[in-house]
Parts: structure tokens; C-alpha cells; sequence
């Protein structure tokens, strides 16, 4: 057994180092700097012939394997890890679902643009309540005969808005879990299929990564990827390749930073010798290799499996899980070498250290690689408890927002003067007074009324939008977090959310947010939500009591008529309004009432000492089941609603 | 020396009072005692229905042999084998070792739990809808099965119309030589009274009650003879009490009204229950009662609770939980079935206040329980600051009064 790679593997591996330092180290920096995904590299990524490695000729690909990839993928995360994932993504999420479950005409349609480098490649599993656990899949496909009408939104989607071609898993048939859903290849530039602008992250920033809305997205029947109800076990076999090329991205990053340690020690003079002579240095860079070494090692054992086609599931989390792991505690222990200096942006080590966070998170977060490890050695075991018992709770809890009861009471595609109109009048009727109001800078947490703006506010000078409509509210100014991080279009002070400023107060106007859930944390104690937004998809409109389906450019200057009082008085001090949502109505249940001591059958509790599963309706009692209390026949009930 | 009444032609009440008796069930208190009722019927057979407690066992005895009047006793109905009732059982038999006992298989199950010594071939066995002649006069048996124990059943006379209703239509308090409901001020004096009756005993079991009313429905009902307090025979009361066991029995509060019911240690809770009360007044709203859960044994909550439609929890936080007293009054009020509901939360604590979300954890278990959003939630004592609460609070309360 001999543990190298072949000569051909590492003639390639130079093949891609040496284009990796020639084109991207040079702008790794900047594209680092201004979040900025890099069009050219990608494109000349294609015309070097590695956006298609593992997959046949036939199809446009190399030809090439599983291990090139992962090399590949490594040797560009060496110099820059947001450029490792394009390719990570593009290749084992993006492509891989259709050139393993495509018909003939899909693999035609899709596979040679994609492996030329033609196109990109993405892939739609995140969801706001759907990541780890796939089963809270909320992006829903209709089946309208010819085609299907997909509605949703997928959040975190690396190379989305670049890619051309997506693989979206959505529920075909809700209800039944993941058995009911389904991947879809959906195209760039169907009609409802929009982006929103791409996150503003900690690392792997030269990588585009944003949400994808669906809004009544026609899908033809023939982009459905393999059967209905297929879609859990394609993601999960995708995700199970895809973390070979985390793992890969995860090495080279750690790869790279060890690289910049071992120069810096060997340069860094200190006490009148290099710092590499220090023991204490030496022995953490002995360590470094130990890890990546090993590391390596895993992966490209999970990668020849891969293409020897036996199961490799096990193995390439285990290569994902250590490669991630050990990746964090390298680029720590290479910033430490750096000393101050790694501190220092520009300092390739520093944006090392960010991008590798990452990689234990996403395509099944550590934790869930333990699962997956461990699922593989110990089987599946019965978990206690009944499954309808925790079915239930959960699927109330799906029902309720972020934000708690709501009204959700959502106008759209009506006049709208009229819908400002009906707000208005909701609004009053709810007890508050616009002849009152704050200025427009009371702190968010002191502030009784809220106007926010969020990414879909647009360009600057629609701020005057919300200022005009802050003014005849009464109420203070603030912000989704782009909007006052990226944009920078209010100050850091006033964006609210999970990691900002919390509302608490009364009225709280959410304008072109689209709800992501940190934001959502932020305004759960607001009395009322009320939600203007283009998107009828978007989140905010499930956690809102009031919204408005509308371009802000149309409503807020209605608002802002409706509402001019003139100069508003001082509002006298805040008077936490109570919530005004009616509890849901009990759902009348059919109990069966023991004659012979009283006991209550009740059909949400079932019968744990018979296995009587919760749900099982008291009709529904098998013959011969007695009270688990005083053994009465079920003859001797009597059946009362309550 | 005997004290029996005449109930009408042939049956007459061989009861007793006790007012010795402190905790009825040794768990309800009793103020003015109770009486323990039993029947002899002097037809060509003479028929007993149920004995009495040992307590009075004397004074039954002797009102029994005072009706016989030298006859022998041939039968004896059980209706219901509680031993308030049932526990001068073997004294009868030993006096008058021929008599035959009518009764349910259950009962006898457990009256041989309660070590009577019973020849099963004196023992006549009766299910539902079974008919007994004793002379003139003809008994229909029904079962009142968990009304409120599972043995229960009531006798009819179908002859004289009178329904010997075992402990359904039963009351605390002594009869004082009177008999009759039309000879007492039920209404005013005896109806609390025998609403804590019904409702700490058989409060739970509201659907076997109904179960039990839908069978009487069809009987022509001249005398209720319960086996405590007064016999029902005009037929205003009988409709009256009927009513108010449809009532019980379905959990529809009998008047629109307010119980504050407040858990305080050191008064200000006790304040804030005062001053809801006051602004309740304020909006009109005077039918209130406030009740401090430490001093009040909760079979008088239990039976409010009964009667008024909205119920005010205002509590301490105790060892980071329910003041204990309070905790006693939710859990009793959950054994006892409580349900339909209009409930109000006022909580107090001085660091971690809880009461109010542990409270409405537990009302949301109970049945068809409507919790009002508003509360109060007071640190310590009522302060300027929770004055707008309290009025919200008010507010709500007198406004839900209206629906």
C-alpha cells in the first residue's frame, strides 16, 4: 500500500496551483475587501477544463475523478477559500444532482454548458426553518398539470444570483415530511425567480451567497429531477459527495495558512533567532502537518470511493467533520504565529482565519457529520417516546411565526389608496394616535412606534420615503442590518434584530424587510407588525399583523398623506399596547368518560399502557381495550365532546 | 327514642343529623353538620333504602324499629355502599337476619371489600331498567354510575313517583327536624351549601351526571330523596334544583360574576387584588368576591368557582413558583374537572416573578379554560407604573362581562 497520490494527480494539482497563484492571489485581497465575486477567474476556471472534472466526457466533463476534484477544489482554497467553493458548489451541489438522477434530456440540456463552465451551477436546500433538518421544508411546488408553480424562499445559497442552473427542493406533497419532497432544476430568469442582494459574510466573501425567492415560478414537468418524493434522498446523496469538496476547501485553507506560518517563522526575527526555532513555534508547526496530513489523508481515501462507486457516505463526513475541525485550529494557530501582524487585514493568514469558520457549517454543520458518523456505525435505534407525540408540537410551532401570534392580515393587489386606507383606519381602530409622536432619533428600545427600512427601500434617496413616512407616524427611524451595515444608509445604532436593537414598543413598520429570521428576533415584542413589501412570499408577511403587498415607492407616500397631522405633538409616555390576537379557538375533541371510575380517554393523549398512539380518536379503540384504570370494558364509556 | 317523618302515604325518613362531624369525607369542612337520610317503606314488604353512618347509628336504628312498628324488615335497597351510608349494614343484618338485599354487582364487590359479612343468597342483583314489587308499590332501578362512585344507582318508586337519588341531589347542613325543601329557605340559606356539596363530590364527574339526568328526563318525578339534606316534593324546587345540576353537570357558570381569589404573603398582593376590585366597581362591575386562598378552605373556592363565570388568579411567586396555598386551589380545581371558564392572571414577585406564566401553564391544561391576554405583572407592590395594567386589566374583564 502506497499512500501518494499518482504522478498524473499531482501534475495536475501543479496544473491548478500554478493558476490559482498567477490569476487569484494577486486580487484575492480585493475581492476579499469589496465582497465582489470574481466573473474572469471563473471563466478562465472553465477554459482550464476543472468545472466539470468527475463527470463523463460525454456530458462536456473532464473525465477526470473524484480525487482531481477534491485536488482541485483544495489548491484554489489554498490562495483564496471563497473561489474554492464556487467550484465546490458549482460542481458536487450544483451539477453532480443531475448528472446523477437527469434523464437523457436533462444531462443534454444541462450538463455541457455546466461542465464547459458555460454556465454555473447552485443548489436550493436552506431554508429560514428548514437546514439541518430538511423536514421543515416550507418552499412548496403545486402541481398545475404541465408544469409546477414553486413559491418559497431558499437563504444561503452559495453561488446564487451568479448560477444559471438550480437544483431547488421543494414539498410536492406536504404533510408526510421529507417523503414529500422533490428537486427541480429552476433556470436564472424565469419569471418569480429573484434574488436578494448577496450577504455581506465574515469569510469566503469572494463566493456570492444570497436568498432565493420563488414567487409563483412556473417549473416544466420535465425539470423535475428524478421521481416526486425523490428529492430528501438526492440531497442527501449530493450533500454526501459535496462534503468531499468541503472538506477539500476546508484543507486548503488551513493548507494555505500553514504555508504563510512556516515562511513568517522562518522570517520573523525574535530574541536574535527566527521564531521558527522556538520550540514552542516548531511544535505547533509539527502539529499543522500532523493535522493536514491526516486530513488529507481522509479525504482523498472518501474520494476514491466515491469513484469506485461503494459506499462512501460515512467516510466523507468523517473527512468533512476532521478536515473542518483541524482547519479551525490551524489558521488559530497560524494567525498566533503571525503575532500582531496576522491581525492586520491584507495579511493573507487573517483572511484565512475567517474563511475557514465556515466550513464547519455548511453542507451539514459538524454536529450533524457526528450524526450522520455515528448513524453509520450504531443504525438506526428507536428513539423513546411516540413519533405523533413530537410531531405535534411541531407542527403547531410551524403555524405560529418568529414573532409569535400574529393577525396576518395581508392586503394585496387591491388599490392601493385603499389598502393604505384600511391599514390606517386598522391602525386607529387598534388605539393608536397620529396626532401624537416621537422624534424621528429616540432610541430604538425607548421608542414607541418604529418605522424600518430594509434591503428592498433600494437606492439612498429613498430614504426620504421613510423619513417623510417616519414624521407622520410619529415614530423613529430604523433598519434591517444591510441597511445600516452595507448600505450604511442610517447608523449601526439603529439596525434592529437579534444582534441590534431590540423594539418593544407599539407600532412597529417593516418596508422592504424581507424577515430573515435574526431580524425577526428583534421586533417579537412589538404589539403590532405592520409589513409593506413587493415580495408576497417574503417571511415578514407570516410574522406581521397588518402587510401590505406593494412597491414601497407607491405605499409609504400614501402612508405618509393618510397620516400628515401637521406637527405632531410630544407623545406622552409610551403605553405598552397589548396584543390583540385571538387565542386559537380549542379544536372540540370527542373524549370517552369511563363509567366505572371516571378516567378520560382523551385522543390527544392516547394510551400509553395499551400503545394507544396519541391521535388514535376514542372510536377508533380497538375491541378488547379496556380503562387502564379499573380494567371497565369499553361498553361501559360514555362519549362527550368537549 | 325514635325521630322519624313522614314522607307521604307508606314511605317515611329514618335519617339522622350529625353535627359532630368536622371534615365531611374528612376533607370538607362542615359548619352546621349533616344529616345522613334513609327511607322505610311500609308496604306489603317492608323495605329500608340505605342505612346511615355509624356516627348516628343508634338513632337510625331506633327510627327504623319505630316505623316497623313490631313488623319485620324484608328488604333492604343499597343504592350506594359509601359507608356515610352503608355502615350500619351489619347491624341490620344482625337484627333482622332474613332480609334481602337489593343492589348492583359492583356494589357487592365492594361492600365484601368493606368486610361485610353478606349471604350472596340474600342477595337479588338488579341491572338497569330491573323492576322489584313489593305490594302497592314497584321499584325501577337505573344505575348512577360515577355520580360519583361507580356502584351508584337510584330506586323509583314508579307507583308514588319518588326517586331515592342516592348522593345526586345531596346537601351539607342538618336537617333541624325539618324534612322538606319547602320548608327550609333553600334558596337563600341552604343553596351554597349544597353547591359545595355537589361540587367538591361530584364536581369531576359532570358527564356521568348528565349521563344520569338524560335517564331521569323520562321518570315522573314527585319526591327526590337524597341521602343528605332536604327532600325535594314542590315541584318549583324540583325544577330548581334540576337546574342547577344542569349547570354543574356541564360546567355553565350560574351567574355573570367576578371571584378574585389572591395569594399574598405579606398584603400587597392582597392590594392589587383590592384595587382590580375597586376599579371593577368603577366600570360597573359589583358582582365580585375576594377571597384570600391561605384563609379560605378551598371546597368554598372549589364551589365559587362553580358559580361565577370569571375567576381572578392573583399570586405570589414562592420558591419560584405558585404560592403553595394557590397551587392547591388550580390543582384541586383541575381533579375537580373545573372548565368554561373566563380566567385573569395577576402575578407578584420581588426578583424572579413566575406565578403568572407557571398559572397559565396550568389553566392551558384544563378544558375549554378562556385566559385573558391582559395581567398584571407587579414587582413587589403596586406602583404607579402598573396602574395602567390594572385598568387595561378592568377593562377587559368588565368588557368580556358583556359578552
Amino acid at each position: 500500500m502506497n499512500f501518494q497520490t499518482s504522478a498524473a494527480h499531482e501534475e495536475f494539482r501543479a496544473k491548478v496551483r500554478a493558476f490559482a497563484e498567477a490569476e487569484v492571489k494577486p486580487v484575492a485581497f480585493m475581492l476579499d475587501q469589496e465582497n465582489r465575486f470574481p466573473d474572469e477567474i471563473v471563466q478562465k476556471m472553465g477554459e482550464l477544463g476543472i468545472m466539470g472534472l468527475p463527470y463523463e466526457k460525454e456530458y462536456g466533463g473532464a473525465g477526470s475523478d473524484v480525487l482531481s476534484y477534491a485536488i482541485a477544489v483544495e489548491e484554489l482554497s489554498r490562495i483564496d477559500g471563497g473561489v474554492g467553493v464556487i467550484l465546490s458548489a458549482h460542481t458536487s451541489l450544483g451539477t453532480y444532482p443531475i448528472a446523477a438522477y437527469g434523464t437523457e434530456e436533462q444531462k443534454r440540456k444541462y450538463l455541457p454548458d455546466l461542465c464547459s463552465g458555460k454556465k454555473y451551477g447552485a443548489f436550493g436546500l436552506t431554508e429560514p426553518n428548514a437546514g439541518s433538518d430538511a423536514g421543515g421544508t416550507e418552499t412548496i411546488a403545486v402541481d398545475m398539470g404541465d408544469h409546477y408553480l414553486l413559491n418559497g424562499e431558499k437563504i444561503f445559497i452559495t453561488n446564487g444570483g451568479k448560477a444559471d442552473v438550480y437544483v431547488v427542493f421543494t414539498v410536492t406533497t406536504p404533510g408526510i415530511g421529507t417523503k414529500g419532497i422533490s428537486a427541480l432544476i429552476v433556470e436564472k430568469g424565469w419569471e418569480g425567480f429573484t434574488f436578494e442582494p448577496h450577504y455581506d459574510k465574515m469569510g469566503i466573501r469572494s463566493s456570492q451567497t444570497c436568498q432565493l425567492n420563488f414567487n409563483d415560478v412556473k417549473v416544466p414537468k420535465e425539470n423535475l429531477l428524478g421521481k416526486e418524493g425523490m428529492g430528501f434522498k438526492i440531497a442527501m446523496s449530493t450533500l454526501d459527495g459535496g462534503r468531499i469538496g468541503i472538506a477539500s476547501q476546508a484543507l486548503g485553507i488551513a493548507q494555505g495558512a500553514y504555508e504563510e506560518a512556516v515562511a513568517y517563522a522562518k522570517e520573523r526575527m525574535q530574541f536574535g533567532r527566527p521564531i521558527a526555532t522556538q520550540q514552542g513555534v516548531a511544535f505547533k508547526i509539527a502539529d499543522m502537518a500532523t493535522k493536514l496530513d491526516c486530513a488529507r489523508m481522509l479525504i482523498y481515501r472518501a474520494a476514491e470511493m466515491k469513484q469506485a462507486h461503494v459506499p462512501y457516505g460515512k467516510e466523507a463526513a468523517m473527512a468533512k467533520l476532521y478536515a473542518s475541525d483541524i482547519a479551525l485550529e490551524v489558521v488559530n494557530d497560524a494567525l498566533q504565529i503571525h503575532g500582531g501582524s496576522g491581525f492586520m487585514k491584507g495579511m493573507a493568514v487573517e483572511r484565512h482565519y475567517r474563511d475557514a469558520k465556515i466550513t464547519t457549517i455548511y453542507e451539514g454543520t459538524n454536529e450533524i457529520q457526528r450524526v450522520v458518523i455515528s448513524g453509520a456505525i450504531l443504525g438506526k435505534m428507536k428513539k423513546g417516546g411516540g413519533g405523533a407525540k413530537a410531531a405535534a408540537p411541531a407542527a403547531a410551532a410551524a403555524a405560529v411565526g418568529e414573532t409569535g401570534p400574529r393577525k396576518k392580515i395581508i392586503l394585496k393587489g387591491g388599490d392601493p389608496k385603499e389598502m393604505v386606507d384600511k391599514l390606517v383606519d386598522a391602525l386607529k381602530k387598534d388605539g393608536f394616535d397620529f396626532t401624537v409622536g416621537i422624534p424621528i432619533d429616540t432610541p430604538i428600545v425607548a421608542a414607541e412606534r418604529v418605522i424600518s427600512a430594509g434591503q428592498g427601500i433600494g437606492e439612498r434617496e429613498n430614504m426620504k420615503l421613510i423619513e417623510d413616512a417616519a414624521r407622520s407616524l410619529g415614530a423613529a427611524i430604523g433598519s434591517s442590518r444591510p441597511v445600516a451595515e452595507t448600505l450604511q444608509y442610517v447608523p449601526l445604532n439603529r439596525y434592529v434584530g437579534m444582534s441590534g436593537q431590540k423594539f418593544k414598543g407599539n407600532l412597529y413598520v417593516a418596508c422592504g424587510i424581507s424577515g430573515a429570521v435574526q431580524h425577526l428576533k428583534g421586533i417579537k415584542d412589538a404589539s403590532i407588525i405592520v409589513a409593506i413589501n413587493t415580495n408576497p412570499n417574503a417571511k415578514i408577511f407570516k410574522n406581521c399583523d397588518y402587510g401590505i403587498v406593494g412597491d414601497l415607492k407607491v405605499i409609504l407616500p400614501l402612508l405618509t398623506k393618510a397620516l400628515d397631522t401637521g406637527d405632531k405633538k410630544p407623545a406622552p409616555p409610551m403605553v405598552k399596547m397589548k396584543r390583540s390576537v385571538p387565542a386559537p379557538a380549542p379544536v372540540p375533541r370527542k373524549l370517552g368518560v369511563c363509567l366505572g371510575c371516571g378516567f378520560e380517554y382523551d385522543p390527544n393523549v392516547g394510551d400509553a399502557t395499551a400503545e394507544i398512539a396519541p391521535g388514535t380518536p376514542f372510536k377508533s379503540l380497538p375491541q378488547g381495550w379496556v380503562c387502564p384504570h379499573c380494567g371497565e370494558p369499553l361498553s361501559n364509556f360514555i362519549e362527550i365532546e368537549v | 327514642m325514635y325521630n322519624y317523618r313522614k314522607v307521604t302515604d307508606d314511605l317515611y325518613w329514618v335519617g339522622a343529623n350529625d353535627r359532630r362531624l368536622a371534615l365531611f369525607e374528612n376533607i370538607h369542612p362542615l359548619y352546621h353538620g349533616v344529616s345522613y337520610n334513609a327511607y322505610v317503606l311500609l308496604d306489603k314488604k317492608t323495605v329500608l333504602i340505605d342505612t346511615a353512618d355509624w356516627a348516628v347509628g343508634r338513632q337510625f336504628i331506633e327510627n327504623v324499629i319505630g316505623v316497623l312498628d313490631g313488623r319485620s324488615l324484608d328488604v333492604l335497597v343499597i343504592n350506594h355502599v359509601e359507608p356515610d351510608h352503608a355502615a350500619t349494614l351489619e347491624e341490620i343484618l344482625l337484627r333482622w337476619p332474613k332480609v334481602k338485599i337489593i343492589t348492583t354487582q359492583k356494589a357487592v364487590t365492594i361492600l365484601k371489600q368493606f368486610a361485610f359479612p353478606l349471604d350472596i343468597d340474600k342477595i337479588d342483583i338488579v341491572n338497569e331498567g330491573d323492576t322489584r314489587s313489593f305490594g302497592k308499590h314497584t321499584f325501577a332501578f337505573v344505575k348512577a354510575e360515577m355520580v360519583h362512585w361507580p356502584e351508584a344507582m337510584v330506586s323509583f318508586d314508579v307507583t308514588n313517583g319518588a326517586l331515592f337519588s342516592a348522593d345526586a341531589f345531596g346537601t351539607f347542613k342538618s336537617l333541624d327536624g325539618k324534612l322538606f325543601s319547602d320548608e327550609f329557605d333553600f334558596r337563600g340559606e341552604w343553596i351554597d351549601e349544597a353547591r359545595r356539596y355537589l361540587t367538591n363530590i361530584v364536581g369531576k364527574y359532570g358527564p356521568p351526571v348528565q349521563h344520569l339526568l338524560k335517564k331521569a328526563a323520562g321518570l315522573d318525578i314527585k319526591y327526590i330523596c337524597p341521602l343528605h339534606g332536604p327532600v325535594w316534593r314542590d315541584p318549583m324546587d324540583i325544577a330548581y334544583i334540576m337546574d342547577k345540576y344542569q349547570h354543574w353537570s356541564t360546567y355553565e357558570p350560574e351567574e355573570k360574576g367576578v371571584m378574585i381569589v389572591f395569594g399574598s404573603m405579606y398584603g400587597h398582593t392582597e392590594n392589587a387584588a383590592e384595587i382590580l376590585a375597586s376599579k371593577l366597581a368603577d366600570r360597573g362591575v359589583t358582582n365580585t368576591r375576594i377571597y384570600d386562598v391561605s384563609s379560605t378552605n378551598v371546597s368554598y373556592l372549589i364551589s365559587d368557582v362553580f358559580k361565577y363565570s370569571h375567576l381572578v388568579l392573583a399570586c405570589v411567586t414562592y420558591n419560584l413558583g405558585i404560592f403553595p396555598p394557590m397551587k392547591d386551589f388550580i390543582h384541586d380545581m383541575q381533579a375537580l374537572n373545573v372548565q368554561n371558564r373566563t380566567v385573569a392572571v395577576m402575578e407578584n414577585g420581588s426578583w424572579a416573578i413566575r406565578s403568572g406564566s407557571l398559572i397559565r401553564e396550568e389553566l392551558a391544561k384544563m378544558k375549554r379554560m378562556k385566559v385573558l391576554e391582559d395581567g398584571v405583572t407587579f414587582a413587589s407592590s403596586i406602583q404607579n407604573q402598573n396602574v395602567p395594567d390594572l385598568d387595561a386589566l378592568a377593562d377587559a374583564i368588565a368588557n368580556d362581562l358583556k359578552k
